[in-house]
C-alpha cells in the first residue's frame, strides 16, 4: 500500500461545505503554478519523438517547422530501398494542420482556395492552392472534408492570419490543431500491407485520396490515401498521446514486409521524385517574398495548378483570370543533370546565360541521377538547359557544368498510387 | 418572393441626402429608379424634426454648408419647394464677458474687427486670403470623379492640372499648400494670433465633427477643405422648415422624374449572382432586381452585411478594416419658451452661428478627454436659433436652439445613460454663461450621443463625415483604393454616400458624383 492510497476519502472532504457553491471551488485552482521560462525549452519535438529518437543510429536531425525531427535515422540509401522497394514509416507531424468547422465552413473555404471545391466529399482530400488579392500563392496544401461543416487543412507553413482574416464575416471557426494530431505516413508499394497485417480491414479497399476513420490495437485512427511520394501510400492521423504507440505497433506487424523508420531527409528525396514542390523551399509564399517578384502564381508552380474557371469569387480570382491566359514569365521545372555522382546545383544556364535558380535538388536513385527543382525563365525552358554544380573530392571543390533536360515525367510515379483494390503483395 | 412591379434600372440603398442626390441624378437622366430607405422618412441626418409639438428643428445637421449651386439648378430644387430662411450665415465667437467677435465678410464688418481686435486684424485679413487661395485650388477637385489610382494617365492628368493651377496661383500657392497639408491648425494660429477667443473660433471650423484636437497634424488642411466645401455651395446658409425641407426638396425632384422612393422598406441583402450584383433583397423577402445597385450607407456595412464576405475577396475587405465610423460629436435640440438673452450680442446677429470655443487650450483639452472617454467639461459647441431667421419652426414669440457638442466619445464607461445628464448639465451651466437664465426658458429638449445619432438616423458610428476627413482618406483614397472611383470590387455595385468622395457635410456630391460616374461609364441609364 503507498502513502497515497493509505488514507483515501480523508483529504477532499475537509473543510469544504457543499451546501454552499461558492465553497465548493477547489483551492488548488487559484494556487500559482510555477511558468516554465520561456527559452528553457530548446528541443522542441513532435509526439512521436520518444520513438523516432529510439530509432536513431546516426544522431542526424534536422529543424522541420520548429520542432526537431530526425534527418537520417540509419542510411539514406537503407531508408530509400524501404520506401521504394516495400514500406517506409515517417514522423509527419510538423506539418500544420488547421480545423475548420461551423455553418460557414464551406463557403469559407470556397472563397479562400482557388479549387472549386462544389464537389468535395466527406472523407476525401483534394490538393488545394490559396493565393492573396493579386494572385500571388500564399501556400497549397491537402484538405480534408471530414464532416458535414469539418474540413481539415493541412499545409507546410502556418497561415494561421491570414486564415483568421479571411474569416471575417463568415460563421467559421479556425483552429490550429497541429500539437493535438500526430501524422504518421507510411509509404511504399508494402503500405497496404503493413496496414493489413495491423489489422485495418479492407484497407486495399480504399480509393486514393479517400479517407476513414479506423481502429488499430483499439486507438481511433484516421486513415487517408495521401502522401508525397509518387506510390501507394497512407497517412494516418492519431491523438498525440496514442502516436508512439501506433508507431510501435506498425513497426511490429510491418517487420515481416520490411518496414523502417525514415527520416526527413527521405522525405525530401521522395517529394522531389515525385514532383511536389514544398512551400518555403521551392517557392516563397506572397507574405514571406521581400520583393514581390520572388512571390509566384499558381500558373509558374503547377501544370495543371487547381484554379476553378467557374467559381464566381474567391481570394485572387480576378488577378488570376486575367493571368490565366497570359504565359508565365517563369516556370517550376524538374531537371535532371548528367552526373553519375550526387552534385550540388546551384544555377540554370542557357547558352552560358543564367535563365533560373535551382531550389531543391537531390541525387535519385531511381534515375541514376541528380534532379532538382528549378525556377527557369519560360522562354529558356524550351532551350538547351545546363547547370552549374559543385563536385566535392576530399578537399578538392570542383565546379562544373553540367547538361540538363526537363523532366516530362516524374522521377517515380509509380501506376501503384492510383489502383485500386490497392496492392496486398509487392 | 419576385417583384412583379415595375423594372427598374437602378436600385438606391438608403435615402440620407447623398443617396437622394444620386437618385435625382439618375432619375434625371430618364433611369427609372427606386430608392429603398429603411426608417420611415427620407433624409438620413438631414431632416427636420419635432422636440415636441409645435417646436421643429433640424435634427441632426442643422446647416447647408456646401451644398452646389449647379445641382440645386439641375434638379430645380426651387421648384420643389426649396426656400431659403438665411443665406451666408454669419459666425461669431461667443465670449465670455460679452466681447463677441463677429468674424468679418464685408468691408464695413472688418472695421467693426479691427476695432475690437487691432493687432489681429491684419493676421486675419492674411489668414483668410491665404486659406481662400489655398481652397480655390482645392475645391475644384472636389467637385470631380477622383483619379483611378491604378491608371497612371489619369493620375498624370490631374497632378499636371493641379500643378498648373497652382503656376497660375503663384508660387507661394505651392508652397503653403504643402506646408497646410501636414500642418496643425493650432500651431498655425498661435504663430499668427492673439486672441484666445479669435484663435478658438478658428480652430473650431478645422475640428469640428472629428476626434482630433487643434494641435493635431492634418486639421489645418482640414480648415482648407471646409472651406473648400463651402465653396461648392453659395456660403453657410439656412433652409426654411429645417434641412427637412432640404431633403423633401431633393425627393419631390425624384418623384417629378419618376423615381419610386419607398420608405419603411429595408434592403436586408445585395442580390449577387455570377460576381455580379443583379439586385436586392427587402426585409419582407421581396427580392427586386436591376442593373445597377447604389448603395448610400456606409462602405463597410455595404460591403460586409449588405453584399456579404463570400462575394468580396479578403484583400478587398481588408481595405475596409480602418473604417469602423466612431462620431464625436452630439446634438442637442432645445425648445424656449422666448429669446434668449446672450449679453452684449447685437440684436441682428442672432441668427448667426455662434461659437463657443473660448480658446485653444480648452478645444485641445476637450478632444483630449472625448479620446479617453471622458466628457468635456466646458463643452464646445456651435449653437444656432434657427426660429429666429424661420419664425415657423416655433409658436410666435417662442425659440429653437440647435447645439452641435463637439468632443463628445462614442462610448462611455458603464453605457451613456448614467453619463448623458451630466452632459445635459454642462451644456445648459455652459450656454448660461453666454445668455444667463436660458435654464429656465427650456420647455422641452431633445438629447443626441452619437449611438442615438447612429440608431435614429442611420449615421454608421454617429459619425458625422463617415469617416475622418483626411488628406489620406480622401479623393481616390476615399473609402479605400479599391473603392476610390465609387465603383466597388463587385460589378453593379457602386457606393453613394458620405464614405465616398468628398466625404461628409450636406454637400450631395458623394451621390452627385457617383451618379455622375456611372453616366460616365456607359450605365443604363
Amino acid at each position: 500500500m503507498t502513502p497515497d492510497t493509505a488514507q483515501p476519502n480523508e483529504i477532499p472532504e475537509a473543510g469544504i461545505d457543499l451546501g454552499s457553491e461558492q465553497a465548493a471551488v477547489d483551492p488548488a485552482l487559484f494556487e500559482e503554478v510555477p511558468v516554465e521560462p520561456p527559452f528553457a525549452r530548446t528541443v522542441h519535438t513532435t509526439p512521436l519523438h520518444i520513438v523516432t529518437s529510439a530509432e536513431s543510429r546516426t544522431n542526424r536531425w534536422t529543424d522541420w517547422n520548429g520542432y526537431t525531427v530526425p534527418g537520417v535515422l540509419t542510411d539514406l540509401g537503407d531508408e530509400y530501398r524501404a520506401l521504394r522497394g516495400a514500406a517506409a514509416l515517417a514522423d509527419h507531424s510538423p506539418l500544420v494542420k488547421y480545423r475548420i468547422f461551423g455553418r460557414d465552413a464551406f463557403d469559407y473555404l470556397q472563397r479562400l482556395v482557388t479549387r472549386d471545391l462544389a464537389a468535395l466529399e466527406i472523407d476525401t482530400a483534394v490538393h488545394v492552392v490559396f493565393c492573396e488579392g493579386s494572385g500571388l500563392v500564399i501556400g497549397d496544401g491537402l484538405l480534408f472534408r471530414l464532416g458535414e461543416d469539418e474540413y481539415r487543412l493541412v499545409t507546410e507553413e502556418t497561415h494561421l492570419a491570414w486564415m483568421m482574416e479571411s474569416a471575417e464575416g463568415f460563421r467559421a471557426g479556425i483552429a490550429d490543431v497541429s500539437a493535438t494530431i500526430a501524422l504518421l505516413s507510411l509509404q511504399g508499394p508494402l503500405a497496404a500491407a503493413c496496414l493489413h497485417e495491423a489489422g485495418v480491414a479492407n484497407i486495399d479497399g480504399l480509393a486514393p485520396f479517400a479517407a476513414r476513420r479506423a481502429d488499430i490495437a483499439g486507438m481511433p485512427v484516421y486513415v487517408s490515401r495521401t502522401g508525397a511520394s509518387g506510390d501507394l501510400g497512407y497517412e494516418l492521423w492519431a491523438d498525440a498521446e496514442d502516436a508512439p504507440h501506433l508507431w510501435r505497433h506498425l513497426m511490429k506487424k510491418g517487420a515481416p514486409h520490411g518496414l523502417r523508420a525514415t527520416g526527413f531527409a527521405l522525405r525530401e528525396l521522395a517529394r522531389l521524385e515525385a514532383g511536389f514542390p514544398r512551400a518555403g523551399k521551392d517557392y516563397l509564399s506572397a507574405f514571406a517574398a521581400v520583393a514581390s517578384g520572388d512571390a509566384s502564381s499558381p500558373f509558374e508552380l503547377w501544370r495543371n495548378p487547381p484554379v476553378a474557371s467557374g467559381k464566381a469569387v474567391f481570394n485572387g480570382g480576378r488577378a488570376l483570370h486575367d493571368l490565366a491566359p497570359v504565359p508565365p514569365r517563369r516556370r517550376l521545372v524538374a531537371l535532371v543533370a548528367d552526373a553519375l555522382e550526387p552534385a550540388s546545383l546551384s544555377s540554370v544556364l542557357s547558352g552560358g546565360r543564367p535563365v533560373g535558380t535551382v531550389t531543391t535538388s537531390g541525387f535519385s536513385p531511381a534515375l541514376g541521377a541528380n534532379i532538382a527543382f528549378a525556377m527557369v525563365e519560360s522562354e529558356a525552358a524550351g532551350g538547351e538547359l545546363a547547370l552549374t554544380a559543385t563536385l566535392r573530392e576530399g578537399l578538392n571543390v570542383r565546379e562544373v557544368v553540367l547538361r540538363a533536360r526537363i523532366l516530362r515525367q516524374p522521377a517515380w510515379n509509380s501506376q501503384r498510387r492510383l489502383v485500386l483494390p490497392a496492392p496486398l503483395k509487392s | 418572393m419576385k417583384w412583379g412591379g415595375v423594372q427598374y434600372d437602378a436600385i438606391v440603398i438608403g435615402g440620407g441626402h447623398n443617396g437622394l442626390a444620386a437618385a435625382a441624378r439618375l432619375a434625371s437622366g430618364g433611369a427609372r429608379v427606386l430608392l429603398a430607405e429603411a426608417g420611415s422618412r427620407v433624409g438620413g441626418a438631414a431632416v427636420t424634426a419635432e422636440i415636441t409639438p409645435g417646436y421643429s428643428a433640424s435634427a441632426v445637421a442643422h446647416l447647408l454648408e456646401g451644398f452646389p449651386r449647379r445641382i440645386e439648378r439641375k434638379l430645380k430644387l426651387h421648384r420643389h419647394g426649396l426656400r431659403y430662411a438665411a443665406r451666408n450665415v454669419a459666425t461669431v465667437a461667443l465670449d465670455r464677458d460679452g466681447h463677441h467677435i463677429l468674424l468679418p465678410r464685408t468691408r464695413k464688418e472688418f472695421s467693426g474687427f479691427r476695432d475690437l481686435l487691432p493687432k489681429d486684424a491684419g493676421a486675419y485679413r492674411e489668414y483668410v486670403a491665404r486659406r481662400r487661395a489655398l481652397a480655390e485650388f482645392v475645391a475644384p477637385l472636389l467637385g470631380e470623379r477622383p483619379p483611378a489610382l491604378n491608371d497612371p494617365e489619369a493620375l498624370k492628368r490631374f497632378l499636371r492640372r493641379s500643378v498648373w493651377r497652382a503656376a497660375l496661383k503663384g508660387g507661394r500657392t505651392m508652397q503653403s499648400l504643402l506646408r497646410a497639408l501636414s500642418e496643425a491648425i493650432g500651431d498655425r494660429l498661435d504663430a499668427e494670433f492673439e486672441s484666445t477667443l479669435l484663435k478658438g473660433a478658428l480652430a473650431f471650423d478645422a475640428t469640428l465633427g472629428g476626434s482630433e484636437g487643434p494641435y493635431a497634424p492634418g486639421t489645418s488642411f482640414r480648415a482648407v477643405l471646409r472651406e473648400a466645401i463651402r465653396m461648392q455651395g453659395q456660403g453657410v446658409s439656412l433652409p426654411v422648415g429645417g434641412m427637412g425641407a432640404f431633403s423633401d426638396a431633393l425627393a419631390a425632384s425624384i418623384a417629378a422624374a419618376g423615381g419610386d422612393i419607398r420608405i419603411d422598406t429595408r434592403v436586408v441583402r445585395v442580390l449577387v449572382e455570377g460576381g455580379r450584383a443583379v439586385g436586392v433583397e427587402l426585409s419582407g423577402g421581396l427580392e427586386v432586381r436591376a442593373a445597377l445597385i447604389l448603395s448610400a450607407v456606409a462602405p463597410r456595412t455595404t460591403m460586409l452585411d449588405l453584399v456579404g464576405a463570400r462575394h468580396v475577396e479578403t484583400d478587398d475587405l481588408r481595405e475596409l478594416r480602418h473604417l469602423v465610423p466612431r462620431g464625436a460629436a452630439a446634438k442637442i435640440n432645445l425648445a424656449l419658451d422666448r429669446l434668449p438673452k446672450f449679453s452684449g450680442l447685437a440684436p441682428e446677429l442672432y441668427g448667426s452661428r455662434l461659437l463657443v470655443a473660448p480658446s485653444l487650450a480648452e478645444l485641445d483639452e476637450g478632444a483630449n478627454a472625448a479620446r479617453g472617454g471622458e466628457l468635456p467639461l466646458e463643452p464646445m459647441m456651435e449653437v444656432l436659433l434657427p426660429s429666429v431667421t424661420d419664425p415657423l419652426l416655433a409658436p410666435e414669440g417662442q425659440h429653437v436652439m440647435s447645439v452641435i457638442v463637439q468632443s463628445v466619445p462614442y462610448a462611455m464607461a458603464g453605457g451613456w445613460d448614467m453619463h448623458r445628464e451630466v452632459l445635459v448639465q454642462r451644456v445648459v451651466r455652459t450656454l448660461g454663461h453666454y445668455a444667463p437664465g436660458i435654464e429656465d426658458m427650456m420647455i422641452a429638449g431633445e438629447f443626441l450621443t452619437p449611438p442615438d445619432i447612429e440608431e435614429k438616423y442611420g449615421l454608421a458610428g454617429g459619425d458625422w463625415h463617415q469617416g475622418d476627413l483626411r488628406l489620406d482618406r480622401l479623393f481616390a483614397f476615399r473609402p479605400a483604393p479599391a473603392y476610390g472611383g465609387y465603383e466597388t470590387p463587385l460589378p453593379g455595385l457602386w457606393l453613394c454616400g458620405a464614405g465616398s468622395h468628398p466625404g461628409g457635410g450636406i454637400t450631395g456630391l458623394p451621390g452627385w458624383l457617383a451618379a455622375g460616374a456611372i453616366l460616365a461609364d456607359g450605365g443604363s441609364a
